[in-house]
C-alpha cells in the first residue's frame, strides 16, 4: 500500500522521467551500434593508463555545463536566470592565458613556462568571475533589475573585457600544470569528471546541510512573504549569483585547459541556454520554487549525450540542429504535466481494476 | 597678427598637401581571430607606407555599423573604399548609394552574394576549392612518398561551419581530388565549426566509432590542434599514428608540424595589403582589372618540404624556413 503511494509520487517527478529519458537515448545508441556504450582502458604514449569509451566522454565532455549549471538551478529556484556564464567562461580563460601566455607576437618558442606563478593562473580568474557574479548578484538583489536584463551586461561586455585582456589575441600554452586540469586523468578517470564530482557534492552539501536550500525554495516561492518571515532575501539572492560566477570560472579553466588557448569568441559560446536547459530538463521550473540539484546533472548529460550521438552515428552536419531539437522536444514532453499525469492515471486505474487501495 | 596668418598659410599648405594624397577607407568586419587582426594589421600598414591617408571603421560584427561606416565614407568622399562584408546579404541599398558616388569599390576577402548586381573596381578573394584541393593533394602525394599508395587509408574530416563559403569551397576541393584517389577513403566528416574546441570533440568520437583512422583533413588548423589533443587521448600518436593536414597556416600550425604533431597546412593568407595597394595604384593609372575574383599569392608548409601540392606541380615549403617570417 505504501508502495502504491511511493509509485506515484516517482511517476509524477519530472527527474524519473529525466532517467528514463537519458536511458531511451543510450537504448537507442545502444541498439544501432553496441560498441557506443563500451569502456576500454588505454595507455598513452606517456605510459599513463586512461579509461577510453564514449560514456566516458559524455560525463567528461558535460562537466562545463554540469558545474555552470549548479548554479544556475539555485537562480533559477530564485525566480531569476543568468545569461552571463558563457561570456564568463570566455573571461576566465583569457585571464588564464594571459598568465601563461606565449605571446605570439613577439615570437618566442611555445611556453613549457608560466609568467606567473601558477597558483595566481587559478585563483585570479576565479577572483574575477567571482566578482562579476557579484556584480549580477547586486544588480537583481539590491536594485531590483530584472535578471535577464541584468545579466545581460556582462554577456555582452564580458566578452569584450576578455578581449581587452589578451589585446584580442588567441595565446596557446604547452605548460603542465596547466594542461593536466583538463587532459589530465587520475586513476584513468578524466579530472574534469572528478572536479565535477566535487563541484557537484560540495554544492548539494551546502544547499542540503545548511538552511540555504530551504531558504532559496521560500524566497523563491514567495520572496515577499519570505520577506516578512525575516528571511534576507537579498542576501539569498546574492549568494546564488556570486556562486554561479564562480563556478562559471572553474568552467572556462576546464575549458581553457582542454584547448590549451583562450578563445574569446568562441569559450563558453552558448552556455546560458545548455546549462538553464539542463536545469528544466532535470525538472527544476523556470518559475522559481522546488530545486533538484542531481536533476541538474541529469539535465546536462542528457543534453551531452545528445551532442555525442550526433558525432558518433555521423549525422551530417545540417540537419545537427534539427537533430539535437527532436530530441530534446521528444524529452520536454515525456516530462510535461499532462504526460505524466496520464501515465500516472493509468496506473492508478490499473490499480484500481486490481482491487488495490487508491492513494491520493 | 603675423603668427595667425603664418598659421593659416601653414594649414593651407598643409590642406593642400593632404588633398593630393589618396584617401582610403576600409570597413573590416571586427576582430574575431588572429587572421583577421593580421588582416587588418596588414592592410593599414600597407597603405600608410604608400604616405596615403587611411580611414578605419570597426564594425564589431554588426552589418549596421557597416553601412553607417559606409555612408560616412561617402559623405567623406574618400578616394577609395576597401570593404569586407560581415555577412554575404543586405548590401544592395547601400552599395548602390556607394556606386551612385562613383567612389571606386573593392571588395576584400568576403564577397556579397549579388557581385553580378554590384560595381566594384577590383575583388580580392581566397579560393576555398583551390585549397581544398591543395590538401587533398599533398596527402596523397605524401602518402606516395611514405610508400602507402596502395594501401587502403581511411580519412575523416573535419568541415568549417556550415554554410560558410570556406567551409563547402574546401569541402568541393577536397571531394574533387579525391575522386581521383581510391585507397583514401572518407570514412567521415563532420561541422567542428571552425573552433578548436569543436574540432576535439568530434575528432573524440570520430576516434570512439572508427577503429582505424589514418587521415585528418582539417578545414582550419585550429580544429587540428584541438583534434591532436582527443588524438593524445586515445593513446595515438598524432602526424605519425594519423596524417594531420590544415588550412590557413598561423605560427601555432608551424609550431605543431616542428614538434611533429601536425603533418602540413596550406596556407590562406591574410596578407591582402601589398596586392591591394598594387590595385590602388594600376587604377590609378588608368587601368580596367577586370570583374574576376583575384586571388593573393599562397603556399604549402610541412616539416621536410619539396612535396607537390597543387596541380601545377608547385613544391610544399619546409616550416621550419618560413616560421620566422610570420606574423600571425
Amino acid at each position: 500500500m505504501k508502495r502504491g503511494l511511493k509509485w506515484d509520487t516517482i511517476l509524477r517527478s519530472k527527474l524519473f522521467w529525466a532517467v528514463v529519458a537519458e536511458f531511451l537515448i543510450l537504448l537507442v545508441g545502444f541498439i544501432i551500434r553496441p560498441d557506443f556504450l563500451n569502456i576500454q582502458i588505454r595507455t598513452l604514449e606517456d605510459g599513463t593508463r586512461v579509461l577510453f569509451g564514449t560514456p566516458i566522454d559524455i560525463l567528461n565532455r558535460s562537466s562545463e555545463i554540469t558545474i555552470i549549471a549548479m548554479g544556475m538551478t539555485l537562480v533559477i529556484a530564485l525566480g531569476g536566470t543568468d545569461i552571463s556564464v558563457g561570456a564568463l567562461v570566455a573571461v576566465s580563460g583569457a585571464i588564464a592565458l594571459k598568465f601563461l601566455r606565449w605571446d605570439v607576437l613577439e615570437y618566442t618558442t611555445p611556453g613549457d613556462y608560466s609568467v606567473m606563478p601558477f597558483v595566481y593562473v587559478l585563483v585570479v580568474p576565479l577572483v574575477v568571475c567571482t566578482l562579476m557574479g557579484l556584480f549580477n548578484g547586486t544588480l537583481v538583489a539590491r536594485l531590483k533589475i530584472q535578471p535577464i536584463i541584468a545579466t545581460l551586461i556582462l554577456m555582452v561586455a564580458g566578452r569584450g573585457i576578455a578581449q581587452i585582456v589578451t589585446d584580442g589575441k588567441q595565446f596557446t600554452t604547452q605548460y603542465a600544470p596547466f594542461k593536466f586540469i583538463g587532459n589530465g586523468s587520475i586513476l584513468g578517470i578524466p579530472l574534469p569528471i572528478i572536479i565535477t564530482f566535487v563541484v557537484v557534492a560540495a554544492m548539494v552539501v551546502f544547499v542540503r546541510k545548511t538552511s540555504y536550500g530551504m531558504f532559496v525554495e521560500a524566497v523563491g516561492i514567495n520572496p515577499n512573504a519570505s520577506r516578512v518571515s525575516g528571511i534576507r532575501s537579498a542576501v539569498i539572492i546574492m549568494i546564488a549569483y556570486v556562486l554561479t560566477g564562480l563556478l562559471s570560472g572553474i568552467s572556462g579553466l576546464i575549458y581553457s585547459s582542454r584547448i590549451i588557448s583562450n578563445d574569446s569568441n568562441n569559450a563558453g559560446l552558448g552556455y546560458e541556454m545548455d546549462a538553464i536547459l539542463a536545469v528544466v530538463l532535470g525538472g527544476t521550473s523556470m518559475t522559481g520554487g522546488k530545486f533538484t540539484l542531481v536533476g541538474t546533472v541529469v539535465g546536462s548529460i542528457i543534453i551531452r549525450t545528445i551532442t555525442t550521438l550526433v558525432f558518433y552515428f555521423g549525422i551530417v552536419s545540417e540537419a545537427i540542429m534539427a537533430f539535437k531539437a527532436l530530441i530534446i522536444a521528444g524529452v520536454i514532453v515525456l516530462q510535461s504535466e499532462p504526460v505524466r499525469r496520464a501515465i500516472a492515471r493509468r496506473r492508478e486505474k490499473r490499480h484500481i481494476n486490481l482491487g488495490g487501495e487508491l492513494h491520493a | 597678427m603675423k603668427k595667425i596668418l603664418i598659421l593659416a598659410v601653414a594649414m593651407v599648405m598643409l590642406l593642400s598637401v593632404s588633398a593630393s594624397a589618396l584617401t582610403v577607407a576600409f570597413t573590416q568586419i571586427g576582430q574575431e581571430s588572429d587572421w583577421r587582426t593580421a588582416n587588418t594589421d596588414n592592410i593599414k600598414a600597407a597603405i600608410e607606407a604608400e604616405g596615403w591617408d587611411y580611414v578605419y571603421d570597426d564594425a564589431q560584427q554588426k552589418q549596421e555599423n557597416q553601412v553607417k561606416a559606409l555612408r560616412n565614407f561617402i559623405s567623406q568622399n574618400v578616394d577609395y573604399i576597401l570593404f569586407t562584408g560581415v555577412v554575404s546579404t543586405g548590401w544592395d541599398e547601400v552599395l548602390k548609394e556607394v556606386n551612385e558616388s562613383e567612389i571606386p569599390l573593392i571588395l576584400v576577402d568576403r564577397m556579397p552574394d549579388n557581385m553580378a548586381d554590384i560595381q566594384y573596381a577590383a575583388a580580392f578573394g581566397g579560393d576555398f576549392v583551390e585549397e581544398g584541393r591543395r590538401m587533398a593533394l599533398w596527402t596523397a602525394n605524401y602518402v606516395k612518398k611514405l610508400g602507402r599508395e596502395n594501401e587502403e587509408l581511411n580519412v575523416v574530416i573535419l568541415e568549417g561551419t556550415t554554410g560558410a563559403d570556406a567551409a563547402s569551397g574546401r569541402q568541393e576541393g577536397i571531394t574533387e581530388i579525391l575522386a581521383d584517389y581510391p585507397n583514401l577513403k572518407v570514412i567521415a566528416s563532420q561541422t567542428g565549426n571552425f573552433t578548436r574546441a569543436e574540432g576535439q570533440t568530434v575528432m573524440e568520437s570520430f576516434l570512439k566509432a572508427h577503429d582505424k583512422i589514418d587521415v585528418l583533413l582539417a578545414h582550419n588548423d585550429d580544429m587540428a590542434l584541438g583534434a591532436i589533443e582527443s588524438i593524445k587521448a586515445a593513446g595515438l600518436v598524432p602526424g605519425k599514428d594519423i596524417i594531420i593536414v590544415g588550412c590557413d597556416a598561423p605560427k601555432t600550425a608551424f609550431d605543431a608540424i616542428l614538434a611533429g604533431e601536425m603533418n602540413a597546412t596550406i596556407e590562406c593568407t591574410p596578407l591582402y595589403g601589398p596586392f591591394v595597394v598594387d590595385a590602388i595604384k594600376r587604377l590609378e593609372a588608368g587601368e580596367d582589372l577586370g570583374r574576376n575574383l583575384m586571388h593573393p599569392e599562397e603556399s604549402c608548409f610541412d616539416a621536410e618540404g619539396g612535396i607537390v601540392y597543387s596541380l601545377d606541380g608547385r613544391l610544399s615549403e619546409k616550416a621550419a624556413d618560413k616560421i620566422g617570417e610570420r606574423v600571425y
